[in-house]
């Protein structure tokens, strides 16, 4: 299976990355020299759309591989936010129709997958009782739908952090990332939620500021000060952004980064890694 | 600071963030001071005391909203910048949490006399956590008047929030949690509490009857017989009968497997013995066919010693200890009323008496199979329906905002 991946993995990668790199050309002449090229956009769409439909091909057959849902390790969960970020930012692109956007998922899709290609996790088909639940699949979906869409407002938070002083730009990017905001932190409260409802049931508890669970509230409250923050501050500011730049940097610690961190030790949420 | 007519001087016209981070920073700075002073951490309050705070509480809000809902101040502290910072406060605090280890035993240290390694119990927390709910309060009554999608939309999220944060601050004291072992000499009717201390009789006692894993068929690794280390793989190879799998360059192909079994010279028998663990007899063969080798192997159990197959000089086949796919206890429960009867109890799916749920936690790990006993835990939380009610508020409020996202602002 892990032959598989790596077969997968850079066929998928390599279409990804073409896509991007005419997506880059497409973007940055249409914005030098307003210029714009269909014959090019529909290569890129072709490209990011076959390599959607392999690694939807891969996940289904790596879920029928172990006999459970595959999002049990941390790599699991990087080759769905690898899906879930082209899948979201091509919709997002289809009702804005705002390309940079759709980069961001090729950006996101290239960078997880690459991540997992170069270290390889031990499979398992194993899942400890307290994960046999019926909480286990919902909640880590909208988890990394909201993670996925969170990622797309990160990026165009760092687009519109380059391009802000430059008259050219659209300035669509606030709307879009209030938009998005919106949208993911949404999805974040369902997975706090929902997490909240599977504790109880299995562990007798809801909520216990476990460091997994810590993280998933500093990243939750960070994203609810942009919220707010938005609310007063409605022209474009460049905190504004730089909420959201450093909400994303804390997701990621909630997400990853926390195994790497002391308090991390003792959580019993940690994505296992054998 | 943006936002704010800047001529103002401060604590005079219509507040603003300057007012509100004097607050919130004054009170942090005093919450840090008093749990030094004090040396004492915050404990929940219990019923019906905590009632009575929480009574006061919705009293306050209500009160203000309703007669001061026109006055500057009632304004400010139920406005979006004192809400910023109400939020900016508390995801600091939680920041730290997210940082700084913490400690369960109270000791002399600074961090701690400063309660950053308890920050849970300290008593800025606690202030960090009223005057969000204050806050959070003071707006969610403040629209309460209006009615309109939108607003009901604004209502669930936030008055969901509130009455979920509400309910576990308050409930906090009336939870208890249990962990009690148990075994199938006679009942037990005592547990431990967080601070392992004993909780005296429960109003219920609970016997094991017995005690049963499921497992999933075990692992085969290679270890590298030199350093014993084991040998890094990415793909898995699980021993069951007939099949053949591939791991490391080998290629292994499990003859028999046998889920209890003892071993005597170098063979294996099925026995259903305390004690007794899997073994399995495997061929394995090197990818080019050069070396084949076979023999049992077992993991062994807490009673006997597992068994290697020697691939090479260099490298050992093993199997590693089997992982519970799911276990379960048959329990006899006693009540203090003189009903006695029978539950199963299994993770995931507690069984409710006299107020308390009792979970399926644990069980004697080392032992496995083969455990005497097995672990419980025992929990009452009767603010449950209440941070449900709210927690369901805050599902509804998440696809309002999924399907909506963010309106145009006017
Ligand atoms: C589930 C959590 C929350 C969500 C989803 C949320 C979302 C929102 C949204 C979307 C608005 C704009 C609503 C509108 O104008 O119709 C808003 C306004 C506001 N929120 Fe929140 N919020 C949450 C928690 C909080 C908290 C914890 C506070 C206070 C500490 C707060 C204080 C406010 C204030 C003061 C306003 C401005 C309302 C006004 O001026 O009428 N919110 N919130």
């Amino acid at each position: 299976m892990t032959e598989t991946l790596k077969i997968y993995a850079a066929i998928i990668l390599s279409l990804w990355g073409l896509a991007l790199i005419l997506l880059a050309y497409d973007v940055l002449r249409e914005f030098f020299f307003r210029k714009t090229s269909r014959p090019l956009a529909v290569i890129y769409h072709v490209l990011t759309l076959i390599g959607f439909g392999l690694i939807v091909t891969y996940t289904l057959s790596l879920w029928i591989h172990l006999q459970r849902p595959p999002m049990r390790t941390t790599g699991e969960t990087r080759l769905w936010y690898s899906l879930f970020g082209i899948l979201v930012s091509y919709s997002i692109f289809l009702v804005w129709k705002y390309k940079a956007l759709l980069g961001g998922g090729l950006f996101f899709g290239i960078l997880f997958l690459a991540i997992n290609l170069s270290n390889p996790e031990a499979l398992s088909n194993t899942l400890a009782p307290a994960l046999q639940s019926n909480w286990f699949i919902p909640h880590v979906i909208v988890y990394i739908l909201a993670y996925a869409i969170l990622g797309m407002s990160w990026f165009v938070a760092v687009i519109a952090l380059i391009t802000r002083k430059n008259p050219r730009w659209g300035g669509k990017e606030f709307s879009i990332a209030d938009n998005l905001v919106h949208i993911g932190f949404g999805f974040l409260t369902l997975g706090l939620v929902f997490g909240a409802f599977w504790a109880k049931e299995a562990w007798g508890h809801y909520w216990t500021w476990d460091p997994k669970e810590t993280w998933a509230m500093i990243t939750w409250m960070a994203y609810l000060l942009y919220i707010h923050y938005r609310l007063v501050h409605k022209k474009d500011n460049t905190q504004a952004l730089w909420i959201l730049v450093i909400a994303f940097v804390l997701l990621i610690v909630c997400w990853f980064g926390i195994n790497y961190i002391a308090v991390g030790e003792n959580s019993v949420h940690t994505y296992s890694t054998n | 600071m943006t936002g704010n007519p800047e001529n103002r001087r401060m604590w005079s016209g219509v507040w603003g963030y300057r007012e509100s981070i004097s607050i919130t920073g004054g009170l942090f700075l005093t919450g840090i001071a008093l749990g030094y002073a004090l040396k004492r951490e915050v404990t929940a309050v219990q019923w019906p005391a905590n009632l009575f705070f929480g009574l006061f509480f919705i009293l306050i809000i209500g009160f203000s909203a309703v007669f001061f809902r026109k006055s500057d101040t009632f304004r400010w502290l139920s406005g979006k910048k004192n809400a910023i910072c109400a939020i900016a406060w508390y995801l600091i605090v939680i920041t730290l949490l997210g940082f700084v280890p913490q400690k369960t035993e109270p000791s002399e240290d600074l961090l701690y006399r400063l309660g950053f390694s308890h920050i849970l119990s300290s008593h800025y927390f606690l202030f960090a956590q009223v005057y969000l709910l204050m806050s959070l309060g003071m707006v969610t009554a403040r629209r309460m008047n209006k009615l309109s999608v939108r607003n009901l939309a604004f209502l669930i999220n936030h008055f969901g929030l509130w009455l979920t944060l509400f309910a576990i601050g308050l409930g906090a004291g009336d939870l208890q949690r249990v962990r009690m072992i148990i075994n199938k000499e006679y009942p037990v009717y005592e547990g431990y509490d967080e601070h392992q201390e004993a909780t005296g009789d429960l109003g219920l006692a609970i016997q094991l009857l017995d005690f049963s894993i499921d497992f999933y068929p075990p692992k085969a690794y290679i270890i590298e017989g030199s350093s014993g280390e084991v040998l890094e793989h990415d793909t898995y190879l699980s021993l069951k009968e007939g099949e053949y799998g591939e791991i490391n360059g080998w290629k292994i192909h499990t003859k028999k497997y046998l889920e209890y079994a003892l071993g005597m010279e170098e063979q294996y028998f099925p026995v259903y013995e305390t004690g007794a663990m899997p073994a399995a007899y495997v061929v394995a063969e090197s990818l080019d066919g050069s070396i084949i080798s076979e023999g049992w192997i077992s993991c062994g159990s807490y009673r006997f010693h597992g068994r290697y197959l020697e691939l090479t000089k260099g490298q050992l086949l093993a199997m590693a200890q089997p992982e519970a796919k799911s276990y379960r206890s048959e329990i006899k429960i006693y009540t203090q009323e003189g009903d006695i009867f029978d539950a199963g109890l299994s993770v995931g799916k507690p069984v409710s008496v006299n107020g308390w749920k009792i979970y399926q936690t644990s069980y004697d790990t080392e032992r496995g199979r083969w455990s005497e006993i097995s672990i419980v835990e025992l929990v009452k939380d009767p603010w449950i329906s209440v941070v449900y009610a709210g927690m369901i508020m805050m599902v509804l409020g998440a696809f309002y905002l999924i399907i909506t996202g963010k309106r145009k602002q006017e």
